[in-house]
């Protein structure tokens, strides 16, 4: 008897526990916000942006996420579970497109639009994605071509074909959608204002669909990319292209570059004098890099924008309204604004 | 469906007459009183989960989450129900998790590398994981290893295996496509094809638990191994027979957490054994050996996974449910220390 008392006040304090946190409103709108991670602070400020998106709005989110990005199992089960709520529409950014496809399915079938988010849900079946809120990353690049080119206008004016000028990129693979858009949009950034101030400008380099121009050229825009992915590879790579002469600047287009280049540094590979580091994402030891001013600078994403417009987007599909991509913007920060709050919460380790 | 699984008591009694007196008869009735309570209570329990996050959460009660409960329950119940066999004995696996994977990633690799035919596959997965089971039996029994450790290294062994042969690379099962799915989990429309499995495999394990040789000597066993072998009894072949049982139960697992995932990846799958063994605990199964049900685990499993479904539908983030999980884990073990206590308070008056 004791034991039923027990559990019966168990289940009565437990009750009391969980009606005192839980509002039920079944008009207001109920989206669910489905990431790849949580404990990142990354992911962190995803939600803040979120939570932020859904006080603006008058929405309700839930927002939820695996542990790791291996934890694929647990996130299909977060979306079967976000599904059967009936939520007016979901934002996701799966880890794994073909481990969803059945859900997509779901989804479609019973009118919910799916938003896709940060990396979204690449190659997901032609409609089953109203829109995404991510980085353009071209354009995001682009940002740091701007930086760059700024700074080293003059060098690159009086570049000739005798002492030309090289501005290097550094990335980490070839094939992978994110990285080789932000080595094309750093480059084709770059080579179109460098063409303004110079007549004789270059790509060349391993990424060979966009290489262009003579092979002594006075500014020469150059992409190396490293043998693998690995970190090894990367530093070897870093290391011949300090070696290069009439080296300006690098651009690494990812946190495995910028990884890499430091490594390199790290073992003892000297930055030529003068020449200008410029980095993408965050991470501890790129940070220290550029509050050290070893790197001039670096890309960072939004992922409070990330958050912020991916609830947007999904109300906005909820309602019914025609939705398109949005991009969600990249930010540039240096040794001296890094710790302006609104940077500072971009930038994680 | 709440059929008592202690020991038939006429065969336990032939088989042992000079060790257990006769006012057993007595306490063992007792026993299975408690037996009985605890499986109420946990029926109770899930009962009142239930009601609670139909009142609380959001479409709780909806077609969708009932399918997902269910969808969540197959694999492991499955897994729930052969360590049954096992921790009945006084025993325990903790390879089923990870033998579960490395069984769905051998399945993964003939279909995908080698162009197996899916169904044949789908027997290797089984096999797979039977042989495994074998591997503990024989470790438990032939090398007279701890359960704990030999299950410990075969769950470490089984988990490296799966990513060896696959290379580390993910392993995928057809999605929409094909019959995989329809057969395993639910049909297009619907319909759970799941649960009717594990119905089945219930009726096969609480026959073979409650109504065979097999599963007399599991119990006798578990109550007293060593009185067991004294009677004349080859103890070691019944106590192995129980980890091949886990085993097979492990394969056919496999199958159903294919069908509910799909995209296979190396290196996971830890901790699910613990899911299931709380399943087991939860459901009245005593961890000292010797006393359980079947019945009871299958609601265990239930316990679980309205538990987990149920947060979420009141959106609760993903810790809360290890949380809660815990709580329910720890409460139901107190329970089984408190019945057995008051079991032997018993014996001792008489």
């Amino acid at each position: 008897m004791k034991k039923v008392l027990a559990t019966a006040l168990a289940v009565i304090l437990t009750v009391g526990l969980f009606s005192g946190c839980m509002t039920q409103d079944e008009d207001t709108m109920y989206i669910s916000v489905i990431s790849k991670g949580f404990q990142h602070q990354f992911w962190q400020t995803v939600k803040a942006g979120s939570d932020a998106a859904a006080e603006d709005l008058g929405v309700r989110i839930f927002f939820t996420g695996p542990e790791g990005e291996s934890a694929i199992a647990d996130q299909i089960n977060m979306i079967d579970a976000e599904l059967a709520k009936g939520p007016d529409a979901i934002a996701l950014a799966a880890l794994d497109t073909e481990a969803v496809l059945s859900q997509l399915q779901d989804a479609y079938n019973r009118n919910i639009p799916v938003i896709g988010f940060d990396s979204g849900v690449p190659d997901a079946p032609a409609g089953q994605i109203a829109a995404n809120a991510s980085t353009d990353n071209e354009a995001a690049a682009a940002l740091a071509a701007e930086k760059l080119f700024e700074v080293l206008e003059d060098k690159l004016t009086a570049a000739t074909a005798d002492s030309p000028v090289v501005l290097a990129v550094l990335s980490q693979d070839a094939t992978s959608a994110s990285v080789t858009g932000r080595t094309r949009g750093f480059v084709e950034k770059m080579a179109e204002l460098a063409a303004g101030v110079n007549d004789s400008v270059a790509i060349r380099g391993g990424l060979s669909s966009i290489n262009k121009g003579d092979a002594n050229a006075a500014v020469i825009v150059e992409v190396v990319v490293g043998a693998t992915p690995d970190i090894t590879d990367m530093t070897n790579a870093a290391n011949g292209l300090l070696n290069t002469e009439n080296l300006a600047s690098v651009f690494c287009s990812n946190e495995g570059a910028v990884t890499g280049l430091l490594a390199a540094i790290n073992a003892g590979a000297s930055v030529p004098d003068g020449v200008l580091l410029v980095g993408f994402d965050a991470g501890a030891a790129q940070k220290d890099a550029v509050r050290s001013g070893l790197f001039m600078g670096a890309i960072t994403q939004d992922p409070f924008q990330i958050g912020y417009q991916a609830v947007a987007l999904a109300v906005k599909a909820a309602r019914g309204e025609a939705v398109a991509d949005i991009d969600t913007g990249a930010k540039w920060y240096d040794a001296g604004n890094m710790d302006e709050p609104s940077i500072a919460i971009l930038l994680y380790d | 469906m709440t059929a008592c699984a202690t020991v038939d008591n006429k065969h336990f009694l032939r088989l042992m007459p000079t060790i257990l007196p006769i006012e057993r008869k007595k306490s063992m009735s007792d026993f299975a009183k408690k037996i009985q309570l605890q499986k109420v209570l946990a029926f109770g329990a899930l009962v009142i989960l239930y009601l609670f996050f139909a009142v609380m959460g959001r479409n709780f009660t909806n077609t969708a989450t009932t399918l997902n409960i269910l969808a969540q329950s197959y694999f492991v119940g499955f897994l729930a129900m052969g360590v049954t066999f096992v921790i009945i004995t006084g025993g325990i696996d903790l390879s089923i998790g990870a033998s579960m994977m490395c069984s769905t990633l051998v399945g993964g690799l003939l279909l995908r590398n080698y162009g197996w035919p899916l169904w044949l596959c789908l027997v290797v997965v089984v096999a797979f994981g039977t042989l495994v089971g074998l591997c503990n039996g024989l470790l438990v029994t032939r090398l007279k290893l701890p359960p704990f450790i030999a299950t410990l290294g075969m769950m470490l062994v089984t988990l490296g295996f799966g990513a060896i042969i696959t290379n580390s690379t993910t392993m995928r099962y057809p999605t929409n496509e094909g019959w995989f799915r329809s057969v395993f989990l639910r049909t297009d429309n619907n319909s759970p094809t799941g649960a009717i499995w594990m119905l089945a495999f219930f009726i096969l394990a609480f026959i073979l638990l409650n109504k065979t040789k097999i599963g007399r000597y599991i119990f006798a066993i578990g109550s007293n191994e060593e009185a067991v072998r004294l009677s004349g009894v080859k103890t070691g072949r019944w106590k192995c027979a129980a980890y091949v049982i886990c085993g097979f139960f492990t394969g056919l697992g496999a199958i159903f957490y294919a069908a509910m995932y799909t995209t296979m990846i190396p290196n996971t799958g830890n901790g699910i054994e613990l899911q299931a063994i709380a399943a087991v605990v939860i459901g009245g199964t005593s961890l000292a050996g010797g006393v359980g049900s079947l019945s009871g685990t299958i609601i265990g499993v239930f316990i679980m996974s309205v538990l987990r479904s149920g947060l979420v539908s009141m959106s609760l983030p993903a810790p809360y449910q290890t949380f809660f999980t815990g709580i329910v884990v720890i409460g139901a073990v107190l329970l089984d220390i408190y019945r057995t206590k008051k079991a032997n308070e018993v014996k001792r008056v008489k």
